[in-house]
């Protein structure tokens, strides 16, 4: 049976195509405009995969690019097998066939999450070639072996059956990224008759427009005029629109790296099409549009199977109309999980508790979501949770006015959304040689002098609400569109309905949310383990260096300040 | 890829072109006439500053001739390029100077 946790009504898929699909042999349902992911939520799988090196349960984290942990291996045979997509960026089709990675025999039965339980015996820095005696075991047993517990993926069996094919382009302005700030500015730029490329890594433009509840432009709900504002781009002679296209790379005078995937989406393909186009585009002005991503929080045991950032989870509910728990609990330092929780209020799902590390949450949305009656818990945090392979409780602690924590309190959810707040999504900014500044204000590198002839638009670099995102995106394009050697019609105001987040955000700097970062012993007296961080790598260097310098910490029992991986 | 402007064909890409090292090294008159010294610092001594470089290029998948170019040799920017032959820019940055 399928779609379990399938809303009756709502999202973007097109019921009216449903589509099959199987993962790990299992057969499944899900609706064309699915990804992998968010049928498999509508099917209440939320175990997707297993953690490198100690096997640990993990989850989807997210909704997009920034996935962490739903690495998959898709291909109907080996041929035309790839492995380590993100299930959230697989777009579901007919005879899709995907499998979970890095688990033996299954993925709910797998051996190797003993080392989870021998975690205090395998140190972080242990390496697995410790296993070299005897020197002839090496080949013959131990690297066999622990090659099939380690790594992530497999190689495809057979060569590579698909085309790939290049381009080469000229425009006068590139718009990275299709959401409320690459449309505004793809239509400003466009206004000049010049050749401008828009290009967006989703199936569709619209970016966080397309998980909209309630926001209207021009009338309109967010996601409709996006579409509209698509169409009307689509219309234009002068504009090339590129969608499942990503922007890789950023080389010497604005020559772009585009990689377009032409037939991945597509059970059926046209053999004369290539699976991916490499484009090689000069553009005379960039515009980036590239978003921000949000911040997961760090706490104890934060890497269970059903813990999402709150974006993703109000993504899932909005946009792919799936519920992905029936009772959450939403951990934020933002106002904007306040959005989130009432997002999923809204698809029914019960929202257990909100626990805010700040001391007091007075804006508009924490004062909808008290109305709402939702139980509001400032000054909290989240010190541990439980649950095997997907999370059953999660302990909400108060913070007292010195910074300690008092005794926490166990509240019971299958689903726990996180907001640390927003990170602009400087990479390609960076790759031009962009140089960043801190803005405190934000708690954020935002771009600041550029090298190439490129600008930034709306959140990448650090415009948040709607409205100044869509104002940013129209400026930013009409400036571009000038530097390129137009002119461009007066910038358009639109009329925008929608209720800001606020994302000043002393929040996440907050000292308050560094209580929530150190593991310790939690309620129950069980040690709890040590915390994932983000997608982000670890901060090795720091805790290597501590150890080896002057604070005569003994080398045994190793620190555990790491994340397990 | 860098873009390129040859001054014989206009803005190229830089597949289209070979580096042809150092610009205006006038090679002596009478080299017979040169210390060993000398001699050497003509054949091999270049000036290898950084920021702006004076540099030969020469249009190899093009019209094939040699032009001169300032090029930053901390960016990859080019500052000017211009006909073998034809003295530096006229108030151009030296050697060395940043070209932004
Ligand atoms: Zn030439």
């Amino acid at each position: 049976m399928s779609g379990a946790f399938r809303l009756p009504s709502g999202g973007r898929i097109d019921r009216s195509r449903p589509v099959r699909f199987t993962f790990d042999g299992r057969d499944c349902r899900g609706f064309a405009g699915d990804t992998l992911a968010s049928a498999l939520l509508a099917e209440g799988r939320h175990l997707i995969g297993r953690s490198f090196k100690y096997h640990r349960p993990r989850g989807f984290l997210s909704a997009g690019s920034d996935e962490p942990n739903a690495l998959v291996g898709v291909g109907r045979d080996e041929a035309h097998y790839t492995p380590n997509l993100r299930a959230t960026q697989v777009e579901l089709y007919d005879g899709l066939v995907a499998e979970s990675q890095n688990r033996w025999p299954s993925l709910d039965l797998d051996v190797g999450g003993i080392n989870n339980l021998l975690a205090p015996l395998l140190p972080a820095g242990f390496y697995y070639k410790t296993f070299m005696w005897p020197k002839k075991a090496w080949t013959s047993f131990y690297e066999p072996k622990i090659r099939a517990a380690a790594g992530l993926g497999r190689s495809p069996g057979a060569a590579d059956a698909d085309r790939y094919t290049q381009h080469y382009a000229h425009c006068e302005v590139l718009v990275v990224g299709g959401g409320p700030a690459g449309l505004a500015a793809a239509l400003a730029a466009s206004d000049s008759g010049q050749r401008v490329v828009l290009c967006d890594e989703q199936a569709e433009f619209g970016g966080s427009l397309l998980s909209e509840r309630q926001a209207m432009i021009e009338g309109l709900p967010a996601a409709e005029w996006a579409g509209q504002a698509a169409a009307e781009l689509a219309a234009r002679a002068n504009v090339t629109l590129l969608t499942r296209t990503t922007a890789f790379g950023y080389f010497p005078h604005n020559m772009i790296g585009l990689c377009e995937r032409v037939t991945d989406h597509l059970g059926v393909a046209d053999p004369r099409l290539p699976r991916e186009r490499l484009w090689q585009l000069r553009a005379r002005e960039v515009v980036i549009c590239a978003g921000a991503h949000e911040r997961p929080i760090v706490f104890p045991d934060n890497d269970r199977p059903g813990i999402l950032l709150a974006e993703a989870g109000r993504t899932y509910v909005n946009r792919y109309a799936v519920q992905p728990g029936t009772r959450a609990v939403v951990f934020t330092a933002t106002d904007s999980a306040y959005r989130a929780a009432l997002d999923l209020r809204a698809a029914g799902i019960k929202v257990a508790a909100i626990a805010d590390l700040r001391p007091e949450a007075n804006g508009p949305w924490p004062t909808m979501a008290r109305k709402a009656g939702i139980d509001v818990r400032t000054g909290t945090s989240v010190t541990g949770t439980s649950g095997r392979l997907r999370i059953r409780q999660a302990q909400l602690a108060p913070i007292r006015a010195d910074g300690s924590v008092g005794t926490s309190e166990p509240v019971a959810c299958d689903l726990l959304l996180m907001s640390g707040g927003f990170t602009p999504s400087v990479h390609l900014f960076s790759q031009s040689r962009g140089k960043l500044a801190w803005n405190a204000n934000l708690g954020a590198y935002l771009p600041d002098v550029s090298v190439e002839a490129e600008r930034s638009a709306g959140a990448c670099r650090g415009v948040y609400g709607l409205e100044a995102v869509l104002a940013d995106g129209f400026a930013q394009g009409a400036a571009a569109a000038r530097a390129a050697g137009g002119t461009t019609s007066p910038v358009r105001g639109l009329a925008v309905k929608a209720t800001d987040c606020g994302h000043d955000a002393s929040s996440a700097r907050r000292p308050t949310a560094a209580i929530a970062c150190s593991p310790r012993p939690s309620s129950t007296g069980r040690t709890t383990s040590p915390p994932r961080t983000s997608s982000l790598p670890p901060a090795r260097a720091s805790s290597r260096s501590s150890t080896s310098s002057a604070t005569r910490r003994p080398a045994w029992p190793p620190t555990r300040a790491r994340p397990r991986t | 890829m860098l873009i390129i402007a040859c001054p014989y064909c206009g803005p190229r890409p830089e597949l289209e072109f070979r580096y042809g090292g150092e610009a205006h090294v006038a090679r002596p008159v009478d080299p017979s006439t040169l210390s060993d010294e000398d001699w050497g610092a003509f054949l091999y001594q270049r000036a290898n500053p950084r920021g702006l470089h004076a540099e030969r290029w020469r249009h190899v998948h093009g019209c094939g001739r040699f032009f001169n170019a300032l090029r930053d040799t901390t960016t990859d920017f080019f500052a000017a390029t211009y006909e073998t032959g034809t003295p530096r820019p006229a108030g151009t940055p030296a050697d060395g100077e940043t070209s932004r």
